[in-house]
């Protein structure tokens, strides 16, 4: 009887722990973004680009709204990715340095739940810097509403995408300058994604292969990294969406691509010693 | 005496030495490349489409509005401006042209064309200007009904009436609702300044028929333009002579 309590009981105790544990991971990435002036600094960033984006849109000679909202939307984006990779990579190997890791991993939770904790973490830290933006994008340009809601959408999981990469590099890289370097890289190349596609011209032939190797190699990038120039496009909140298609493809491309980085996470994870 | 002990020795008046030297390579290089000025391309080549691709990181409409505050600003560098004669259309063509591909919607590019480019002193450029926003119209006349007015009126500017009634013809032939009716009339314009009183004859005809048959809905404000039209062109057609059964002949 006793040995059946312990086993009934054991997992609920261990949901208890874990989620207790998870929270706290939570709310110790959430004062890391803080600590490190993260919140600040990105809100300092994106004014002085709305301010730019603002002044040069106003200098155009016709369509000033939707030209503010192209700079706003491209700008922010971009100091979006950046932000986060940084405050990831440096976060996390700094973890490990500090021999954070090793002490939170010796309370009761399990290496999944700890690169859960952390990625939830790193997301609700950006999504409190994108909530604000949003609401200041809808008053500033006065966009379509589905066209915003759209692009809203299609830039979190953007960044989820990033963010789980710089966490994933941060792992296996440990130097947070390599893990940044290789963020930025991992982005840069799925933004020319589309450049790829249209460059490639594979032919069938397999000794003609060989003889386009540039080819062989871009097919192969593409194969491997995601398509986030679909990602997000600034003609979304002007024009409203007109290629359902695409839609479709970031759709699924976040939900294969977003559990793939997690997955590959915790598989390096797990092999660690500490 | 061994070189390292000469080294230790004389290593700061070597080293004083080789100061002066390389000041004086700066120097002379200074002198040699004081009149330098780095080349400078009032409007660049246009990037080819994989440029393109490459630098709008996926994002189109972003790059769009970045390139074209770029072709809104060429010329204005170094404190200084640039006569538009001065300009090479052929370039200003193509970015236009690539402008197009990346948002063929906005109106930033037909109107850099019709407002700014348009205001150059040479000839052939102010037909570059029309040729393209002919071809930017034609791909839908009812969307750009006012771009290729412009172009119609560019080309009367440049003298090419030929170019302005085959324009006119074009217009003429759109079915946007918020066209004015005016645009039904322009090739009646444009051969009535050409001094072809039957063409303008054949169109005012043909735009009334229409409103009599209630084919056509026209407004006050469109009828009461018409009126003054008709009335003005009568008038000039009576002190001219015109006769316009010679006209049905004709046509």
């Amino acid at each position: 009887m006793a040995r059946f309590f312990y086993v009934y009981k054991k997992p609920a105790s261990k949901f208890i722990n874990s989620s207790f544990d998870m929270k706290s991971i939570l709310k110790y990435i959430l004062k890391n973004g803080l600590r490190d002036r993260l919140y600040l600094g990105l809100l300092i960033t994106l004014i002085v680009s709305f301010s730019i984006s603002i002044f040069l849109g106003s200098t155009m000679l016709v369509e000033q709204q939707h030209s503010t909202a192209a700079y706003i939307t491209g700008s922010s984006r971009a100091i979006l990715a950046i932000g986060m990779i940084l405050f990831v990579c440096l976060s996390v190997s700094r973890a490990f340095e500090n021999k954070e890791v090793e002490f939170i991993l010796s309370k009761s939770i399990s290496r999944e739940q700890f690169i859960l904790g952390y990625l939830a973490g790193f997301f609700l830290s950006a999504f409190i810097i994108f909530l604000p933006l949003v609401i200041t994008i809808a008053i500033v340009t006065k966009p379509t509403l589905f066209g915003l809601a759209i692009w809203s959408a299609s830039l979190l999981a953007e960044l989820l995408i990033v963010i789980c990469f710089a966490l994933l590099a941060s792992m296996i890289l440990k130097n947070s300058f390599s893990a940044i370097m290789a963020s930025f890289a991992f982005y840069i190349m799925s933004r020319l994604m589309g450049m790829f596609v249209m460059a490639i011209d594979l032919p069938e032939d397999f000794v003609a292969a060989k003889n386009h190797i540039l080819s062989a190699s871009l097919k192969i990038l593409s194969a491997v990294f995601p398509r986030l120039d679909l990602f997000s496009q600034s003609s979304w909140l002007g024009y409203g969406i007109k290629d359902f298609e695409s839609l479709k493809i970031i759709a699924i491309q976040s939900l294969i691509y977003i559990p793939l980085m997690i997955f590959m996470s915790f598989h390096d994870f797990k092999r660690k010693q500490f | 005496m061994s070189p390292r002990y000469f080294f230790y020795l004389y290593s700061h008046k070597i080293f004083f030495w080789l100061f002066v030297l390389t000041f004086g390579c700066q120097i002379f290089f200074w002198k040699a490349t004081e009149k330098f000025r780095a080349d400078f391309d009032i409007i660049p080549p246009v990037p080819n489409k994989y440029a393109i691709s490459a630098m709008s990181l996926g994002d189109n409409e972003f790059l769009f509005r970045a390139l074209s505050l770029r072709l809104q600003n060429s010329g204005d560098i170094f404190a200084g401006f640039i006569a538009l004669k001065e300009y090479d259309y052929s370039r200003v063509y193509q970015w236009l042209k690539m402008l197009d591909t990346l948002n063929s919607e906005s109106r930033i590019t037909p109107a850099l064309a019709a407002y700014y480019y348009s205001q150059t002193q040479n000839r052939n450029d102010s037909l570059r200007v029309v040729d393209y926003l002919d071809e930017h119209s034609s791909a839908n006349i009812d969307a750009n009904w006012w771009w290729l007015f412009q172009a119609i009126y560019l080309a009367k500017r440049a003298g090419d009436f030929d170019r302005a009634l085959e324009l006119a013809k074009k217009l003429a032939q759109n079915n946007a609702k918020d066209a004015p009716l005016w645009t039904k009339q322009m090739p009646a314009f444009i051969s009535e300044e050409m001094g072809n009183g039957c063409l303008a004859f054949q169109v005012i005809s043909k735009l009334i028929a229409e409103s009599e048959n209630g084919e056509r809905q026209i407004s006050a404000d469109e009828m009461n333009f018409m009126r003054h039209f008709i009335s003005e062109r009568l008038r000039h057609l009576k002190t001219g002579k015109f006769d316009p059964r010679k006209c049905s002949k004709k046509l």
